[in-house]
């Protein structure tokens, strides 16, 4: 088995488990009195209509689950798709709705734990609550110890579950009477207007299923086992639910129907008399490993959504430290038991205060959720490639999409001013927090402002003002430390930078002998810093000239090659520009293996310069095609568009009757790399190097694509390959674009969403310079 | 070390400050070999595991940084690897194989007794179990 399989050990059966377990706490050991005394009979349409809705979006949770499998269920589709402004609101949505949701499982909890024994109350806070958070503390202590709960514990909680309230059905029908349903002014005395705010009530019965997503990761096959056990879910509970509540009406008047714990009570009427206290006890216990399993999957399920946010840099990721024994987020555990507590305390009085909070949350990241489906889907994202797709789209996320947010018009006031307040706060969280940290832009935006000549202004400046700070910047880094080339290069990273609306960071790295410590160059700042001031103040004058903006750093080492690659990879750069002399010190410092594993695996681009003066008038770019020559590409081009550049493009054949070929490949390569005015020149005698340097005498730069083998690898090896560098007269910039593979993804195989958009060019037919 | 040098050693790693006193007692001890440092995804077999197998895949990376950065020894070869397991000394052990260390060697660390009886003491188990050499060495104590 691969380890990819071994990480996937959670099947179907257990899966949905996950789902029922979740699901079923809450709905019906809690809900029913309260829900009935307010409605009617009719309260159970309502728990019907309840499932309705969520089957919808349970519909779209599986298509967008079995496109991305990820921790974090519904965040990170709405995060990738609508951007973090909608993140965040999804993210801090889910997330404070679980919480609530928690805080009101632990409530039931609390009520059925005080049918089995006597609690007392403390202080403000009432039997129940004490109860509550009594069992709150426990559920996260468990949490934050990991304490094993295998998938046999889960499905065997669940199957006992299910033959509890069979039981109870049976013994239900039984005492069932018609009569007993419609009694005192029939099937709505209330009224059908008290329908839909009592399924705005009960939604809470329903948000389980999307906890399955949360897992999505762990589980085996989940192009089929995910919509599978979501929407099989949704759709046993809905119709058990409907059973329940149908035979609880029917057993005891709605109108007396314990308003703490309904199963107990109806329980005890249905039972006949010698075994109505057992079984009472029975379902309380019941009730007490329904609700403890709400609670717990729950909290499970917060943990993930904020290691998905912090990973988007949403919230810190101070908060997804995994513990050092434990191996458990335990952070994040603690501070979303805190809040479950919170919530018990100030507003656990009103289990259904807590019940619409957490329906009314889930509710917005709901809709937002069938949102991001239909943009995945219109933008015809090429990531997005689900195995499971909603039947009659679009019909069923736009249904999802207005049935969600008109629930919450039928809300009662308190639920829909929460609603307005959280909405607020997340907006002002992204705006005062996450904006400027996040690096992700969601599919929408990226669309809108790829399209900004055909959109509507407002959607393109919408986009641009909802779009995070953190992607704005092409970072150029340029490491400066030589006075007298310092120069150039900084005129080529301005180059780049201003062509891509960027930035230049100029980066001193002062190069100490290994015996030298570090603390001892600390004390010697004064100077260096002075070095570093005159170095800085020549690249700010470069790039004020180009109009670019530049930020400067010093950075103290033993090894200046890896701390360029640091640095690159710190200042999350996504161009390199340096310098190259046979005589630089690259090779002090550790040799082998290790360098060489830095100088194949490059952070970002690189451009090294071979500097005999900086005179971009008559560009050369000798291609072969493939990813290294994309970037000499570049580089032409803003060389072209900055300084007016005369562009030729040379290719080179090997016999004469592949002419034509050649000439046809260059034109399609110049077009499609937005080089079309450029000179093409055909060579035929198969000999790379000849070729170029013949050409290079009627040019002033040659801009070199590297091998897929690796140019800094070469270079700093000693065995400078480019034979042609040494060659010609003019100066050389050599562009080497790595083959993007982390250490994660060297270890897990499995690039990320955004990092398999990466297309793997064929290896280029003929390398060129070589 | 031996008359059969130790040619590929399985290093188990759990955390943060094992990964660099075990990092540490191994670059002291060995050359000339592949370190292979595992860290074990703990499973639970069904239900949803404690913290998301992503989350615990990119805690491994941090670790086999800390552990490579300890290890500044031209001599050594490091290629960390990550297992996925519900028993945490039985998936070393199934790694040991697949990777065919000559050897498992790690650091003891000081666990309270109520602890070792709640996750099964992995050491204990990995000695009883084990079908190849188990180095234990001594850490650095001041770490």
């Amino acid at each position: 088995m691969s380890d990819e399989e071994l990480a996937k050990d959670l099947g179907l059966i257990p899966a949905m488990t996950i789902g029922i377990g979740t699901m079923i706490g809450a709905g019906i050991f809690v809900l029913p009195g309260e829900a009935a005394q307010g409605t009617g009979p009719i309260v159970v349409i309502s728990f019907l209509v309840g499932g309705l809705i969520a089957m919808v979006n349970a519909l779209s949770v599986s298509e967008l689950g079995t496109a991305m499998p990820k921790a974090g269920g519904a965040y990170y589709y709405v995060n990738r798709a609508l951007g973090p402004l909608f993140g965040s609101i999804s993210g801090l949505g889910d997330w404070l709705g679980l919480a609530f949701a928690s805080a009101f499982y632990t409530i039931g909890f609390g009520r059925y734990l005080g049918e089995l024994v006597e609690l007392p109350s403390i202080l403000f806070l009432s039997n129940v609550q004490v109860g509550a958070i009594v069992a709150g503390a426990v559920f996260v202590g468990v949490n934050y110890i990991g304490a094993k709960e295998t998938g046999g514990v889960q499905t065997i909680i669940v199957s006992i579950l299910l033959a509890i309230l069979g039981i109870f059905t049976i013994a239900g029908w039984f005492a069932f009477d018609w009569g007993t349903v419609s009694g005192s002014g029939g099937y709505t005395p209330f009224g059908t207007a008290e329908l839909l705010p009592a399924t705005g009530l009960v939604f809470v019965s329903f948000l389980g299923y999307a906890k399955i997503a949360t897992v999505g990761e762990e589980m085996k096959n989940p192009g089929r086992n995910l919509p599978i056990a979501i929407v099989g879910s949704v759709a046993i509970v809905t119709v058990l639910y409907g059973i329940l509540v149908t035979i609880m009406l029917g057993v005891v008047p709605w109108p007396d129907l314990d308003l703490e714990a309904p199963v107990a009570q109806a329980t005890e009427v249905a039972f006949p008399g010698n075994y109505a206290g057992a079984a009472a006890v029975i379902m309380a216990l019941g009730a007490l490993l329904a609700t403890a399993s709400s609670a717990n999957a729950s909290i499970l399920a917060s943990a993930r959504i904020n290691f998905a946010m912090g990973r988007d840099k949403i919230v810190n990721d101070w908060l997804n430290e995994i513990h050092p024994r434990f191996a458990t987020p335990y952070r994040s555990i603690i501070v979303t038991g805190g809040l479950i507590l919170v919530f018990v305390i100030l507003m656990g009085g009103d289990v259904k205060v807590l019940a619409e909070a957490a329906s009314v949350l889930h509710l917005i990241v709901y809709a937002l959720m069938n949102a991001a489906l239909i943009v995945f889907r219109e933008t015809e994202h090429p990531d997005y490639d689900p195995d499971f797709t909603v039947p009659l789209y679009p019909i069923v996320p736009i249904l999802g999409f207005v049935l969600s947010l008109g629930l919450i018009y039928f809300m009662d006031t308190t639920s829909q001013i929460l609603a307005v307040v959280f909405i607020v706060g997340a907006v002002l969280w992204y705006v005062l927090y996450a904006r400027y940290r996040t690096p992700i832009q969601g599919v929408l935006g990226e669309y809108v402002r790829d399209r900004s000549e055909e959109m509507p202004d407002i959607a393109v400046s919408a986009a641009e003002a909802a779009s995070p700070d953190a992607t704005a910047p092409y970072n150029v880094m340029v490491p400066v430390s030589n006075p007298r080339t310092e120069d150039e290069l900084v005129a080529l990273g301005c180059t780049m930078a201003n062509q891509k609306g960027g930035v230049v960071h100029a980066v001193h790295v002062v190069q100490v002998p290994d015996q030298t410590s570090l603390d001892y160059v600390a004390d010697q700042i004064e100077r260096i810093d002075d070095e570093s001031d005159q170095l800085f103040e020549n690249a700010r004058a470069v790039a004020a000239e180009y109009d670019v903006d530049i930020e400067t750093h010093t950075v103290v080492s033993h090894r200046s090659l890896e701390e360029v690659v640091d640095s690159a990879e710190r200042l999350n750069a996504d161009t390199v520009v340096m310098g190259w002399s046979p005589s630089r010190p690259w090779t002090s410092g550790r040799t082998g293996g290790a360098l060489d594993e830095l100088t194949t695996n490059l952070p970002c681009d690189f451009l090294v310069f071979k500097d005999r003066g900086f005179d971009p008038s008559r560009v050369l770019v000798p291609t072969a095609g493939g990813p290294d020559s994309d970037l000499s590409a570049e580089a032409a081009k803003a060389l072209r568009d900055v300084h007016g550049a005369d562009v030729s493009i040379l290719h080179v054949v090997d016999e004469d009757t592949d002419r034509a070929k050649g000439t046809a490949f260059l034109g399609t390569w110049a077009d499609d790399h937005g080089l079309g005015n450029a000179t093409l020149l055909v060579e035929t005698d198969g000999n790379v190097e000849g070729a170029i340097e013949r050409a290079a005498n009627d040019h002033t730069m040659v801009v070199l694509g590297a091998t897929r083998k690796g140019l800094l690898s070469r270079l700093v090896g000693g065995s400078l390959v480019f034979d042609v560098v040494d060659e010609v007269d003019c100066s050389v910039l050599l562009a080497e674009r790595p083959a993007k593979r982390s250490l994660r993804e060297r270890l897990f195989g499995r690039p990320g969403v955004e990092a398999s958009t990466e297309t793997e060019e064929g290896e280029p037919k003929m390398e060129s310079g070589t | 070390m031996s008359d059969e040098p130790f040619r590929r050693v399985l290093v188990p790693i759990a955390n943060e400050a094992d990964a660099r006193v075990t990092g540490k007692a191994v670059a002291d001890r060995f050359d000339d070999s592949t370190l292979i440092p595992i860290y074990v995804v703990e499973k639970a077999g069904g239900a949803p595991d404690a913290a998301g197998v992503e989350q615990r895949e990119e805690f491994a990376e941090t670790l086999f940084k800390i552990f490579e950065a300890v290890i500044d020894e031209s001599t050594l070869i490091v290629e960390p690897t990550v297992g996925y397991g519900i028993d945490v000394a039985a998936t070393i052990l199934e790694v040991a194989d697949d990777e065919r260390a000559d050897a498992i060697v790690f650091v003891p660390r000081s666990e309270s007794r109520w602890r070792q009886l709640l996750t099964g003491d992995v050491a204990r188990k990995l000695i009883n179990r084990t079908d190849r050499p188990v180095l234990i060495l001594p850490g650095d104590r001041d770490e």
